[in-house]
């Protein structure tokens, strides 16, 4: 009886778990092969694998200058949610007055989606002349709320004694958050790491609008503008979509436990 | 909430009164269609939450590689929007898309489907798109709570002689609801957000089939330049997101202040 109920229990998610794999494995397989393009009815299993797609997007566009201009967006973003939010969490362990307000002014601000506030965060960027450049494609990721949160209930839980005593030894207060806070809370440093980084990785909206270089596109905006004059028709896409896939899934299975934790308690607190 | 926005509706310095808001709600009609092309996406989530619902159960059960299987769902997640599009507009393709094939193949259709292009299936194979994409996050919020829920309450439950369904009626169930509650408001707030997918799979088209606010914003704003008609788009999205997170609120009594106030 218990067998039978596993086997059916196990049945059931091999059938979702296939689901969830199998447009990975087809974009794969063809990236892999060129197969099915031209071709019907398409083969399932692969033949003749080849690497020559992957050379493709590697040399025939500016595969390597997307990748760096997402790399270092990505890497000022990371880096100032870092200090912003690891500043801001510190600030609001503190006792003062209107301390509430500005914890309930943060909460209800992380339910306005980013996309609702574009148009004006266009502008301002307009204005402070940051269009086209790296740091304009970084400002709107540079803090984010969820994270704030991370860090506060991280920084709360550090004993009131340790940061006392710190004082009464004569450090100042931003010496306390890089050498008594920030060790102590390596955990939540990961989580912001992690989500920030995905974040900023995978946004595509805000380039899209924020960029009108060439020169200056991210990985999401090269590949979309890839699939806009290339449609359907070749292999190379799939391995773009391939390569600009890879670093997140790595991210993702590497940190697996604390990349859910992070999303969750973000979620959940919020 | 209003308040922290700096939005300016009507950007060019005259001031232009309701002129853009009359525009919007009597003229045109691309407005209606992408309002309620969102509230249709906003209706599919319902339904991946109980689909993730269902998912997160049978995780929750004592099997071997339930961890794999939880990872493998969830993996969709994190991964770049842009990405997860093209890989979907491949396997919609009309000529060789791997479901075309499989339809044709148990003889479902006798012709090959224009999923993304045509009128009636683009939407549909939109929403398909995005739950395949979250269901693993819905999932993973709602194992969360199943594993908050006290075991001793299902054993009580059952030595009074509840049965599984009753069990899951009266106990899962409420006690899920925050969790539920929470699944459903990111899904609201997404429907007012997935650009993205939107964007690289149809692009909107055809002729507005799956045009939604944010698409329509930014369409207007930068393919049309016309920043003031955006920015009253934006108000209306707005007041949407704060109408629906407020009846949402009323309709848990008041819940999602409790989830809001947890600092």
């Amino acid at each position: 009886m218990r067998r039978s109920r596993a086997a059916v229990v196990h049945g059931a998610l091999v059938v979702v778990s296939a689901a969830m794999l199998v447009p990975f494995y087809w974009v794969l397989k063809t990236s892999l092969t060129g197969e099915n393009i031209f071709q019907y009815p398409p083969a399932l299993l692969p033949r003749a694998i080849h690497p020559f797609y992957y050379v493709d997007v590697w040399y025939g566009i500016p595969f390597v200058r997307y990748l760096t201009n997402s790399v270092i967006v990505s890497a000022i973003a990371v880096a100032s949610n870092l200090v912003c939010n690891a500043l801001a969490a510190y600030a609001l362990t503190l006792r003062f007055r209107g301390q509430r307000a500005v914890i309930l002014v943060l909460l209800s601000c992380m339910l306005i989606p980013f996309q609702a506030t574009i148009i004006p965060a266009y502008l301002i960027t307009k204005e402070l002349h940051l269009l086209n450049s790296h740091l304009g494609l970084a400002l709107p990721l540079c803090s984010t709320i969820v994270c704030i949160f991370v860090f506060k209930a991280s920084f709360d839980a550090v004993p009131r004694s340790l940061i006392d005593a710190a004082r009464i030894d004569g450090l100042p207060e931003w010496r306390i958050i890089r050498h008594v806070m920030l060790p102590l809370s390596t955990s939540a440093v990961a989580t912001t790491v992690i989500l920030s980084f995905v974040w900023s990785w995978n946004s595509f909206l805000w380039p899209l609008i924020v960029v009108r270089d060439p020169q200056r596109q991210t990985l999401p905006l090269g590949l979309s503008t890839f699939l806009s004059y290339m449609e359907n028709t070749t292999g190379a896409l799939y391995a773009f979509c391939i390569m600009v896939l890879v670093p997140g899934m790595v991210l993702f299975l590497l940190e697996q436990r604390r990349f859910i934790e992070g999303l969750t308690s973000g979620a959940t607190k919020g | 909430m209003l308040s922290v926005q700096t939005w300016s509706p009507f950007r060019p310095s005259a001031f232009a009164g309701l002129v853009h808001y009359e525009e919007l709600l009597f003229h045109d009609e691309v407005f209606w269609t992408s309002l309620w092309n969102t509230v249709v996406f906003m209706a599919s989530s319902p339904l991946a939450i109980a689909l993730a619902l269902g998912l997160a159960l049978l995780v929750d059960t004592r099997i071997r590689g339930r961890g794999i299987y939880r990872a493998i769902i969830f993996l969709s997640y994190p991964l770049m929007t842009v990405a997860v599009g093209v890989i979907w507009r491949w396997l919609y393709d009309e000529k060789v898309g791997l479901i075309n094939y499989v339809l044709l193949s148990l003889g479902v259709t006798r012709r090959p489907i224009a999923f993304l292009d045509s009128y009636e299936w683009a939407m549909p194979s939109v929403v398909v798109a995005a739950v395949w994409q979250i269901v693993g996050f819905f999932m993973v919020i709602l194992l969360a709570g199943l594993q908050n829920i006290p075991p001793n309450l299902q054993e009580a439950a059952a030595l009074d002689g509840a049965s599984a369904w009753q069990r899951f009626r009266s106990i899962t169930l409420p006690l899920l609801r925050p969790a539920i509650f929470l699944c459903l408001m990111i899904g609201i707030i997404n429907s007012f957000t997935s650009f993205d997918l939107i964007y690289v799979m149809t692009g909107g088209g055809p002729n507005h089939a799956t045009e939604v606010l944010i698409t329509y914003i930014y369409r207007s704003a930068f393919v049309l330049s016309k920043f003031d008609y955006a920015a009253a788009l934006t108000v209306v999205l707005f007041v949407f997101l704060l109408a629906l997170t407020w009846l949402a609120n009323r309709a848990t009594g008041g819940e999602a202040g409790a989830v809001d106030a947890a600092e």
